[in-house]
């Protein structure tokens, strides 16, 4: 049976999956690391994600961006209820910095540490608000399509994450004077 | 002093940090994403499909048992008089009713009480010892009538319906004083239908006739025994194809 309906799969099935996905794979879980802050959580999110987007390849495939696409369903995966209660997650109240900077000698490698420390204790939405607005670069009108609330609330995931940030580097600056 | 956009001022530094650690994150598997979500995809139908199979398997089943059990009760095997349509049969529970009779207790075509001069016919080893345990029930109707004699209708009861049908009977009175009393002429004293109970027992099948129609006789008889008519025991098995549309007897008990 399970090679029946792999044949018909290769015979009814859009072609360039597997070539899509070999093109898009890396810049997938860069997102998806980014987005969920573990190597792990990213590889899963992003095979689920590519799973539901294999299901659904023909509809997936014509879309005017299948990568955006799919990393819509990254997000969502991420973001899913059922997701953090696996991970038995438990959001901070406020972000707070739970690594020092790594002293390698350059400010800009410190700043980047930090920067990632702080994104490691945001909240998953707080979070994935901020790689959407600041690494994939969405609107906050797309942001808040994808986080499922309102652009209002979207703005303001970005710019509490914004001021926690600005209060940790201030810290930091603090410290090291 | 204007004041900076936290955005304009902070974000290059998260746009910064993101693309930094997304490049120096090497340790991620990317090959076999497409294999595995194939594979996946071919497990999920595969589930869906067993899903669906089990669902139209349960769905037949439960078609086949309201199919049996909707219309009548029982599979009425035998032909139906339109009588039984004028009978509006109570709204009875249907718990008590089982779908598939035993075939050793099917309601012969032929039986003695077709022939029998009357109620007293049933002989004591084939009459049910009220004491005795049943453990199921078929509840046979016959025609006497010209053009409608044989086998009218037949229901089939669970143990504890018989049990039911027996515990009311048997603290019956020999007669019911309230019937009435007929002097009759002998082409309508002969009933034109009775009803015979086919009790499941350890010994067998042991039977119980029911007299409701005619002048000469009314009651449960058990062979050894007469019990009076009464409405408890009838409301228990009058059901469906086994439900007269009247008798003379049944005429005078009014909550049959």
């Amino acid at each position: 049976m399970e090679a029946a309906l792999a044949a018909a799969e290769v015979r009814t099935g859009p072609p360039g999956f597997e070539v899509w996905v070999t093109e898009k794979a890396d810049a997938l879980l860069r997102f998806a690391y980014v987005l969920t802050g573990d190597s792990s959580l990213a590889e899963d999110a992003v095979q689920d994600a590519l799973t539901t987007a294999c299901a659904r390849w023909a509809r997936v495939s014509r879309a005017d961006d299948p990568e955006a696409y799919v990393k819509r369903m990254v997000v969502n995966a991420h973001i899913s209820w059922w997701r953090r209660f696996r991970r038995r997650e438990a959001p901070v109240p406020e972000p707070v910095r739970t690594a020092r900077a790594v002293g390698d000698g350059t400010a800009a490698r410190a700043e980047s540490e930090a920067i990632w420390a702080l994104c490691a204790t945001l909240p998953d939405k707080q979070r994935a608000a901020v790689v959407l607005r600041f690494y994939e670069e969405l609107s906050y009108a797309e942001i808040a399509q994808l986080l499922h609330c309102a652009e209002a609330t979207a703005r303001s995931h970005v710019h509490r994450a914004l001021a926690a940030l600005k209060t940790t580097l201030s810290t930091e600056g603090a410290e090291d004077a | 002093m204007p004041e900076h956009d936290p955005e304009q001022e902070l974000g290059p530094k998260f746009t910064s940090a993101l693309q930094n650690q997304a490049g120096a994150e090497a340790g991620l598997q990317k090959t076999g994403l497409a294999q595995e979500a194939r594979r996946r995809v071919r497990r999920r139908r595969q589930g869906w499909s067993m899903a669906a199979g089990a669902v139209l398997v349960a769905a037949a089943i439960g078609g086949v048992w309201s199919l049996v059990g909707g219309e009548s009760p029982v599979a009425t095997g035998s032909s139906n008089t339109s009588g039984d349509s004028k009978a509006a049969a109570p709204n009875r529970s249907f718990e008590g009713v089982m779908p598939s009779p035993a075939p050793d207790n099917m309601c012969p075509l032929e039986h003695p009480i077709l022939k029998a001069a009357g109620p007293d016919a049933l002989q004591a080893s084939a009459g049910l010892d009220l004491a005795t345990k049943v453990t199921g029930l078929r509840a046979c109707r016959y025609g006497f009538a010209e053009g409608g004699t044989g086998l009218l209708g037949q229901e089939v009861f669970n143990a504890a319906v018989a049990q039911q049908v027996v515990d009311a009977i048997k603290v019956l009175p020999e007669r019911n004083p309230d019937l009435p009393v007929f002097k009759c002429a002998p082409p309508t004293a002969k009933p034109s239908e009775a009803i015979v109970l086919r009790f499941d027992t350890a010994a067998g099948v042991r039977e119980i006739w029911v007299e409701y129609d005619g002048c000469e006789s009314a009651g449960f008889y058990t062979g050894t025994h007469t019990y009076g008519l009464y409405s408890a025991p009838l409301k228990l098995f009058m059901t469906g194809s086994v439900r007269p549309s009247g008798g003379t007897y049944l005429n005078a008990l009014k909550d049959w």
